[in-house]
C-alpha cells in the first residue's frame, strides 16, 4: 500500500496561507463561527429554563401555568439543545477548524455559510412558533401518529438545507485545500470535520424522506401515515446525530486536548481510523433506539445487537488513546510510580479539566449504551426515565462538557481575547458545578427509572399509587441536579459572552498537537473517502433494506393523526 | 500468518450450524452476508496460500484474467436461485457453497486485483454492477416465487437489496470516472 507523508512529499503552502499563519484568525471566518457559537449558547440558556421548569414540574415541586404545556416544554427543550445547540456549535467549531487548518474559508464557502446560517434561522423560526403557539408539542422526536402543525416539519426542511449548505461548503474547501497539497493528509482536525459533515449530510437522507412523507399527512393531502416507517427513518438520523456531537467532542480530545496539556498525538493513524469507523458503522446504530418497537422482527433486532455494539470499537480505541497521551505526557514530566502520572495533570486548567470529566463521564455512559443495546435488558428500561438519565450523561455531559471545553480556547482564538485566570477559576466552578447537577440529576434518573418510573410523561402520583409516590425522592434529587444546572447553564452563557466581547485582547492560539516524533507513518488509504462513503452506504443498505422493505410492503392500515395535547 | 488465522476463526463461526441456519434464514441475509463473508474468508487465505503455493499462482494466474473469470462464474452461479434453494436442500450443495466461495471466488479475487491492469478492473466492476442490477430487477418484478424456501416478500427484499448494492457499485464508478485523482494525490 503506498504512503505518502507530509516529510515525503514537499509542502506547497500557498502565500495566503502564509500571510494567515502570520496574521492569526480570519476575520471573516471567524465572524461565521462566532455568530454560530452564539446562537448555540443563546440557544443553551432557553434549553436550559425549560429543562429546569420541566425538572421541576416532574418532581411536582412546580406547577406550570395553565397556558403552559408540560410536553410543550419538552419539546422547546429537546428541539434547543438536541437540534439547535448540538448542530450550531459542532457547523461553528469545524468552520472555525477548517479556517484554521485549511488556511482559510474560501470566499464562495463563506457565501454558504451564511446562507445556510439564513436557512437555519428561517428553520427555526417555523419550528420555535408553531410549539410557542402550542400547535407542535411533539417532542424533538416527532413521532407520527402525533401531528404537529405542517409548518413545523417545514422548518424542519429548511434546518436540514442549511446543514446539506454547509456541509457542501466543507466538501468544497477540502477539495480545494487537496487540489494546492496533492498527496498530503488532510490535516487531522479538518479530516474530523470531513467525517462529520459526511455524516451529518447522508444521515439527513433519513430524516428528510420522513419529512417529505409527514408533510402532505400534516397538510390533510393523505389521510394516514405508516408509523414504524417513520420513527425507522427518524432514528437512522437520530442515532447519526448523536454521534455526530460525538465525534465533534472526540476531535478536541485527540487533536487540542494533547498540545494543551503539553503532549502529542498518540497515533495519527488510529485517528484517523477512529473516524473512518464511526463513519461508517454509525447510520445502522439507530435500530436500538427502537428494540421495544413491535414491528420489527426479533432476528433483525438480533443483527443489529453487532451492528450498534461495534460503534462501540472505535469508542474503545479512543479511550485508549486517550488514556496513553496522558500517561505519555505525565511520565515525559518526570511523573513516577503506576499511576504517578495522574497527579501531573493540569487539573486546574479548565481547558484540560473539561474534557477530561467529559471523558471519564463517558465511560458509564457508554457502558450504559451497551447494556441498553441489548434488548433483554433494553426491555427493563426503555420507557422509563433511566433513558433520559443516559442521554443526559452522553450528550449533557459527555459533549456539552466538551462543547464547552472547546469554547475556552476557541472563543477567545476568534475573538482575538484571551482566557484569563479569573474567567479559568470561573470556568473550573462552572465546570464542577455542571458536574455534580449532571450527577444528582442523571444518576436519579437511571434509579428512579430502575423503580419504573416512566419518561415523557408530566407529573402524577397515579392516584396516590405506592410505587408512584416511592420515586418522588428521587424526583427530588432530580429537581435539586436541574437546579444546579441552571447555575452551571447561565454561568456558561455568561463565560462565552464575556470571552466574546469583554475578555482582554491579545492573541489566543488554537491548540493543534503534532505527531510523536518518528511516528509511523499514516497510510495514505485513510484519504480515500469515495471507498469509505461507498462502504458506508452498503452497510447502511445491509441493515435497512429489509426492515424498511417488511414495513413498507407489510404494513398495517395507516394511522390517522392524533394530537394528544 | 495473522490473517489466515482470522479467516480460519471467520471460516469457523460461518460454518458453525447454529450459525448457518441463523444466516441462511433469511434470504438477504443469506446472499448478502453470509456469502460475502465467505469470500472475505478468502481474502484472508490468499496471503497465506500465496506464500505456500507460490508456483501455483504465478503459473496458472499470471495476469490475474484466468482468476477473475473463475470469481465471476461462481459469484453468478451462487446468484441463481436454485443454487440457493439448492444449497438449502442438499448437503453436498451446501459444502459446495462453503468451499466455492472463499477458494474459487475469494482467493483468486484478492489474487487477481493487484495483477490486473485498470480496463479489467473497471470490466469486474461494471459486471458486478450488471449482475447486482439485474438480479434486483428480476427479484422485485418477478410475480413468481422463485425460490422455494423463500416467501415472495423475501424474494422482493433481496430485489431491493441488490438493487442498493449495484447502486453502491454504480456511484463508486461514477466518482471513480468523475474525479481525477491526479489532481489531488
Amino acid at each position: 500500500m503506498a504512503t505518502i507523508t507530509k516529510e515525503t512529499v514537499p509542502s506547497q503552502s500557498t502565500v495566503k496561507e502564509k500571510i494567515h499563519g502570520m496574521l492569526g484568525v480570519n476575520r471573516q471566518d471567524a465572524k461565521l463561527s462566532l455568530v454560530l457559537i452564539s446562537i448555540a449558547f443563546i440557544a443553551f440558556l432557553l434549553g436550559g429554563i425549560l429543562g429546569l421548569v420541566q425538572g421541576l414540574n416532574r418532581a411536582g415541586l412546580f406547577e406550570l401555568p395553565s397556558w403552559l404545556n408540560y410536553y410543550q416544554v419538552l419539546t422547546g427543550h429537546g428541539v434547543l439543545l438536541v437540534l439547535v445547540f448540538s448542530t450550531t456549535f459542532t457547523i461553528g467549531y469545524f468552520y472555525a477548524a477548517f479556517s484554521h487548518t485549511l488556511g482559510g474559508l474560501l470566499p464562495k464557502v463563506r457565501k454558504m455559510g451564511w446562507a445556510g446560517l439564513g436557512l437555519m434561522v428561517i428553520g427555526v423560526v417555523f419550528v420555535a412558533t408553531t410549539i410557542i403557539m402550542g400547535d407542535a408539542s411533539v417532542m424533538y422526536t416527532f413521532y407520527p401518529p402525533m401531528q404537529a402543525s405542517p409548518w413545523f416539519y417545514v422548518g424542519l426542511v429548511f434546518l436540514v438545507l442549511g446543514i446539506w449548505l454547509y456541509a457542501f461548503g466543507a466538501f468544497i474547501n477540502v477539495a480545494h485545500w487537496r487540489k494546492n497539497h496533492r498527496g498530503e493528509h488532510l490535516p487531522l482536525l479538518a479530516y474530523f470535520g470531513v467525517g462529520v459533515f459526511v455524516l451529518l449530510f447522508i444521515g439527513s437522507f433519513g430524516v428528510t424522506a420522513e419529512v417529505l412523507y409527514i408533510i402532505p399527512w400534516a397538510f390533510g393531502w393523505i389521510d394516514t401515515i405508516n408509523v414504524m416507517l417513520t420513527r425507522t427513518l427518524f432514528w437512522s438520523f437520530g442515532h447519526t446525530l448523536v454521534n455526530i456531537w460525538y465525534l465533534a467532542a472526540v476531535s478536541s480530545w485527540y487533536v487540542a486536548i494533547p498540545k494543551l496539556i503539553g503532549g502529542k498525538v498518540f497515533n495519527d493513524s488510529l485517528a484517523r481510523l477512529v473516524v473512518i469507523l464511526s463513519v461508517v458503522l454509525n447510520i445502522t446504530g439507530g435500530f436500538h433506539h427502537q428494540i421495544i418497537d413491535p414491528g420489527i422482527n426479533e432476528g433483525i433486532k438480533f443483527m443489529h445487537v453487532f451492528m450498534s455494539l461495534s460503534i462501540g470499537f472505535p469508542s474503545m480505541m479512543t479511550a485508549f488513546a486517550m488514556f496513553a497521551t496522558f500517561e505519555r505526557t505525565g511520565r515525559k514530566k518526570g511523573a513516577k510510580g503506576l499511576l504517578g502520572w495522574v497527579k501531573v495533570l493540569p487539573w486546574g486548567d479548565v481547558r484540560f479539566l473539561a474534557p477530561m470529566i467529559a471523558m471519564i463521564s463517558f465511560i458509564p455512559a457508554g457502558a450504559g449504551g451497551i447494556a441498553q443495546t441489548n434488548n433483554q435488558l433494553d426491555q427493563v428500561v426503555h420507557n422509563t426515565m433511566w433513558i433520559v438519565g443516559h442521554f443526559h450523561l452522553t450528550l449533557g455531559v459527555s459533549v456539552v462538557v466538551s462543547f464547552c471545553g472547546i469554547v475556552y480556547w476557541l472563543v477567545p482564538h476568534l475573538s482575538k481575547r484571551v482566557l484569563t485566570p479569573k474567567m479559568n477559576k470561573l470556568g473550573v466552578i462552572q465546570t464542577l458545578i455542571w458536574t455534580l447537577g449532571m450527577i444528582f440529576m442523571a444518576g436519579s434518573m437511571h434509579i428512579v427509572g430502575l423503580a419504573g418510573s416512566p419518561r415523557r410523561t408530566s407529573y402524577t402520583t397515579y392516584g396516590d399509587n405506592a410505587t408512584a409516590l416511592g420515586w418522588d425522592p428521587y424526583l427530588f434529587f432530580l429537581a435539586i441536579g436541574g437546579t444546579l444546572l441552571i447555575i452551571g447553564c447561565v454561568l456558561m452563557f455568561y463565560i462565552v459572552f464575556h470571552l466574546m466581547f469583554k475578555a482582554p485582547k491579545g492573541e489566543t492560539a488554537f491548540p493543534i498537537a503534532e505527531q510523536e516524533e518518528g511516528a509511523h507513518a499514516t497510510p495514505y488509504w485513510t484519504e480515500r473517502w469515495t471507498v469509505w462513503i461507498i462502504l458506508m452506504l452498503a452497510i447502511v443498505a445491509m441493515a435497512y433494506v429489509i426492515p424498511l422493505v417488511d414495513m413498507i410492503f407489510n404494513a398495517p392500515p395507516g394511522s390517522p393523526p392524533f394530537r394528544t395535547w | 500468518m495473522k490473517q489466515a488465522i482470522y479467516g480460519l476463526i471467520l471460516y469457523v463461526f460461518l460454518i458453525l450450524p447454529p450459525v448457518a441456519s441463523l444466516a441462511e434464514s433469511v434470504m438477504t441475509i443469506h446472499m448478502h452476508m453470509q456469502m460475502p463473508l465467505l469470500v472475505v474468508v478468502g481474502f484472508l487465505f490468499t496471503p497465506f496460500l500465496k506464500q505456500t503455493f507460490p508456483n501455483f499462482f504465478v503459473q496458472w494466474n499470471a495476469k490475474g484474467v484466468p482468476g477473475i473469470l473463475l470469481f465471476m462464474v461462481i459469484t453468478v452461479y451462487w446468484m441463481l436461485p436454485r443454487a440457493m434453494d439448492e444449497a438449502l436442500n442438499i448437503r453436498a450443495i451446501e459444502t459446495f457453497k462453503f468451499i466455492s466461495l472463499p477458494f474459487f471466488a475469494g482467493v483468486p479475487l484478492r489474487d487477481s486485483w493487484s495483477k490486473m491492469n485498470r480496463l479489467w478492473k473497471s470490466i469486474t466492476f461494471i459486471f458486478l454492477t450488471l449482475t447486482y442490477g439485474m438480479i434486483g430487477i428480476l427479484y422485485i418484478l418477478t410475480p413468481i416465487q422463485l425460490c422455494n424456501n423463500y416467501l415472495m416478500l423475501e424474494q422482493k427484499t433481496l430485489g431491493w437489496s441488490s438493487l442498493v448494492t449495484a447502486l453502491c457499485f454504480l456511484a463508486y464508478l461514477i466518482l471513480n470516472v468523475t474525479i481525477d485523482k491526479s489532481k489531488y494525490e
